[in-house]
């Protein structure tokens, strides 16, 4: 794949975007009936699914009880059709086993845990169709399902990847622009304190650059927190409006 | 098993201490414990310690078949191991969260750093690739698990050399290590990780946090950086929040780190690969030998070549030998039912009719080759000193396991078919021999051996 | 008749407590044979394992590339058979002694190594044990000939290895391994100067505990 030019000369991405344009975000709230809150989300062509189930008592072996705080349990899965080629394992490999630890830490963060003692919150992530970002897309999906089943949180978390090449910064990478090593950032943020609550860094990056990436990303996180803010609010005026109110 | 649990009064001291930025062992907060590097005998095998906490890495290779996506590269496969000598809590085989942290951390800072340049291990495109592997044990678990494991890491890789290669046209020979010199991995660059521990939400922070002092983080931050100020990885974990200028404060410390680091591993490999050349010993015994490693001279002993007087094992041998030949014979003269026959030396033989009494349900069917008697009288067990060993032969009609013979017992059990009738009609019914299958009993030592493989 | 070709047994270097998590560790070195050992002891054990009346002893062996496979396998249950004959188990019932062994440097004499290390460990964690344990290997070359504590190329071009394992009180054997063939007179002479380099090995262990222990009133 070397060779191919991640941004052409006119400024332009593989898929025509320009280096700070976001994909096209898409998503739904309540799409589950059966689960406390659910959620689906599109980014451009990376399509993901999340299910929250909670707060309720604790499953499986009591051991895992904290006595002042709720249990956060992730499972983050890639079904097998997601990716071009078959995946064999959708979940207990090495890397998805990374990433539900890394939405595990996120959400134990974000969330007002010490509200619900002894108790357990299950957020269940499913890839459908993975196009890069998948990891940032997983916690918009999982954020807006934490809204819809009413656990609080300290903020809205908005997840988003930058990448640096060339000299220049591009938002919101895709699985073309991945797979030609360059240096990418994965970030989830509370936009309004502008804190980070997650970050991963893959590939070689110098350091004086380092600040206009992570502006790059602060930016980004706030571009995505106005689609999904938007999102939650329309949501909420249907049901308003469906429960027979105006 | 369970690790010593912290207390809460620990905590709460640890705690304290820290807050007003004081540290148990007295380091400074940015200030590293001493790392020793040591290289093993065989090429590519590190040995890193940083204060207790011990690791060791070994660099492999092996030519396999590249990934349809990437014909022309070859592939980088890391396994770090927490074994379980390392902190009890540690499993042996599962692979827990921290160990899928520790080898994912790894994974991203070598391999999608591109470290070693992967298009220099292809030998024919989408046929051959060297696939390197490095598996790195963790020994001792003393705080700052990645920072060590990364160390050992690459200066393992840097340590380690290959097979040289040729090829001429379809045809690939791999020269063996006398034949040609072996060739060193293009090491593009040293990447190397620093861990930050993160106190009183991101207030304080602390290099190189020991194993106490990371039962009472808030959280951590692993940037993985190299000389050029390049940054190869960045990893944060732990339930807290970072702000951005705390993230570039951190890496800034971590370029300052990473120089000593790297000039330290450059240091070793120069000194190892001078040592080698010249012909002076290398490899672990040496350095247990010269450098001290923080611990106690009176717990390490050292004694050089030792000869062993030996001068009377022939003899004794030989007496031994025929005395048990003696014995052996002996016991088979007297023996009720030789169970036991030793006919050559290096076989041995064992029918089972004194356990259950003799088989009954095949009566009536006879046929010469299946039936192996062991007579007690049988006059051609003096042979025993002999050191030749026959030809075997297999008979393999037996319904229940093949039995294997010599050529000379068939000779023998062709004599005493005659003499067996009439032990036959004495003892009243049929054996089967069985062969010894599975269960090898081998010669015993004299000694006292009461348990045997 | 036979005859020993090579009756020197490489350097050993030893080094006691050099883990600080476990309760006993040690490195012995044979030449360039390097082993690291830990032991835990005596530790709760699962129920599938307990014993009612002696401790379960567990032997976690780790080669230094590649996953455990058969072979591993094999070699831990040597050593624990050893160790079980050795330890006083029927102290501790219902626990576990677990020995994890990871080897550093093969050159050469790797299970004889495995046990002196084992045997090191046990005695740095102070578990109670009737006996000292030492191993030693052997080849028969193809000419015949024996040779003591041989290196990794002596072992290939041999015909046979065989190891023993000796126990301090009556040199006696604890354990035999082999592979190979060889004949019963090459067993006896094998055996003979395995014994005799035993007790240099146990003069060996005990140099190491009194140096250990020379500073302490």
């Amino acid at each position: 794949m070397a060779g191919v030019e991640v941004v052409s000369e006119q400024g332009f991405r593989t898929d025509g975007r320009k280096p700070n344009e976001l994909r096209r975000i898409r998503c739904k709230q309540g799409v589950f009936s059966h689960a406390d809150g659910s959620a689906y989300i599109e980014q451009g062509n990376t399509k993901v699914l999340a299910t929250v189930y909670g707060p309720h008592e604790i499953r499986g072996s009591r051991s895992k009880a904290l006595h002042d705080r709720a249990y956060v349990n992730c499972q983050f899965s890639m079904a097998t059709f997601s990716t071009g080629e078959r995946k064999q394992r959708p979940r207990g490999d090495r890397k998805s086993t990374e990433m539900t630890m890394h939405m595990k830490q996120t959400f134990e963060a974000t969330i007002l845990t010490q509200l619900y003692p002894r108790s357990q919150i299950d957020i269940f992530v499913e890839v459908l169709q993975a196009d890069g970002g998948n990891f940032a897309a997983c916690v918009n999906a999982a954020t807006l399902a934490l809204i819809d089943a009413g656990i609080p949180l300290k903020d809205y978390v908005c997840a988003c990847t930058v990448g640096f090449v060339d000299d220049v910064t591009i938002v919101d990478i895709n699985h073309l622009e991945e797979t030609n090593h360059i240096a990418e950032f994965t970030v989830a943020m509370l936009p309004k304190s502008e804190q980070f609550v997650m970050l991963e860094m893959s590939s070689r990056l110098h350091l004086d650059h380092l600040s206009k990436v992570m502006d790059m990303a602060t930016k980004a996180c706030k571009d995505v927190h106005l689609v999904l803010d938007r999102a939650v609010r329309d949501h909420v005026s249907e049901v308003w409006q469906q429960l027979g109110n105006t | 098993m369970k690790d010593h649990p912290l207390s809460n009064c620990e905590e709460k001291f640890v705690l304290a201490a820290i807050a007003e930025n004081r540290r148990f062992d007295g380091r400074g907060v940015y200030i590293y414990r001493p790392i020793v590097i040591l290289y093993g005998h065989d090429r590519g095998c590190c040995h890193v310690q940083i204060g207790c906490t011990r690791v060791l890495a070994q660099v492999s290779c092996e030519v396999i078949i590249p990934k349809q996506t990437r014909p022309n590269e070859g592939v980088l496969h890391m396994n770090v191991e927490l074994s379980p000598m390392a902190c009890p809590s540690f499993e042996a085989g599962k692979q827990s969260d921290y160990g899928v942290e520790v080898n994912r951390a790894l994974e991203r800072l070598l391999r999608d750093s591109l470290c070693i340049d992967l298009e220099s291990l292809c030998i024919m495109s989408g046929e051959k690739v060297w696939q390197i592997r490095v598996d790195v044990h963790v020994l001792n678990h003393d705080g700052n698990l990645i920072d060590c494991s990364s160390i050992a890491a690459i200066a393992a890789l840097s340590h380690f050399r290959r097979p040289d290669v040729t090829v001429s046209g379809e045809e690939v020979t791999i020269h063996p290590l006398d034949e040609k010199d072996a060739v060193p991995l293009s090491v593009n660059h040293i990447p190397l990780s620093v861990t930050f521990a993160f106190f009183d939400q991101g207030r304080t922070l602390l290099v190189d946090p020991t194993d106490q002092e990371e039962r009472v983080m808030d959280g951590k931050m692993v940037v993985g950086i190299n000389k050029h100020r390049e940054l190869c990885m960045l990893h944060v974990s732990g339930k807290m929040l970072v702000l951005q200028d705390q993230v570039v404060r951190c890496v800034n410390i971590a370029a300052a780190r990473v120089g000593e680091i790297t000039d330290l591993i450059k240091d070793t490999l120069e000194k190892d690969n001078a040592a080698r050349k010249s012909g002076k010993e290398f490899g672990f015994a040496k350095c247990l030998a010269d450098v001290i490693l923080g611990v106690d001279d009176l717990l390490k002993h050292y004694v050089d070549s030792m000869s062993v007087d030996t001068t009377s094992v022939g003899q004794t041998a030989k007496t031994v030998v025929d005395a048990d030949g003696n014995r052996v014979q002996m016991e088979v003269d007297n023996a009720e039912t030789g169970n036991v026959s030793i006919k050559v030396p290096g076989t041995g033989k064992m029918s089972t009719n004194t356990e259950g009494g003799a088989v009954t349900w095949c009566e009536g069917e006879e046929s010469d080759s299946d039936v192996i008697l062991l007579d007690k009288n049988d006059s051609t067990s003096s042979e025993v000193s002999s050191k030749q060993v026959s030809a075997v032969v297999e008979l393999s009609d037996s319904e229940e396991e093949s039995v294997l013979m010599t050529s000379q017992d068939l000779e023998r059990t062709e004599l005493s078919k005659s003499r067996a009738i009439e032990t036959r009609e004495n003892r009243g019914g049929r054996c089967r021999g069985k062969s010894f299958g599975g269960r090898n009993r081998g010669k015993r030592g004299r000694g006292n051996g009461q348990r045997y493989f | 008749m036979s005859c020993l070709k090579q009756s020197n047994l490489r350097g050993f270097a030893c080094e006691q407590s050099c883990l600080t998590r476990s309760d006993g560790s040690a490195t012995f070195n044979q030449g360039e044979t390097t082993v690291l050992a830990a032991v835990y002891g005596p530790v709760e054990v699962k129920l599938s394992k307990e014993h009612v009346e002696k401790a379960a002893v567990d032997v976690i062996y780790k080669p230094k590339v590649g996953i455990p496979g058969c072979k591993e396998k094999a070699t831990e249950q040597l050593i624990k058979s050893t160790c079980e004959t050795v330890l006083l188990v029927a102290l501790h019932p219902r626990t576990a002694v677990v020995i994890v062994l990871q080897e550093m440097q093969n050159t050469g004499s790797l299970l004889s190594c495995c046990i002196n290390a084992c045997c090191q460990a046990l005695m740095d964690a102070g578990i109670n044990m009737r006996c000292l344990v030492c191993a030693v290997t052997t080849t028969v070359d193809q000419e015949g000939h024996i040779i003591l504590d041989p290196t990794s190329k002596q072992e290939e071009d041999g015909k046979a290895v065989l190891t023993f394992a000796f126990d301090s009180k009556t040199n006696g054997v604890i354990m035999t391994t082999t592979s190979g063939i060889y004949s019963s007179q090459e067993y006896q002479e094998c055996l003979l100067s395995a014994q005799h380099a035993s007790a240099k090995i146990f003069e060996f262990y005990r140099d190491s505990i009194l140096k250990k222990l020379s500073r302490v009133s």
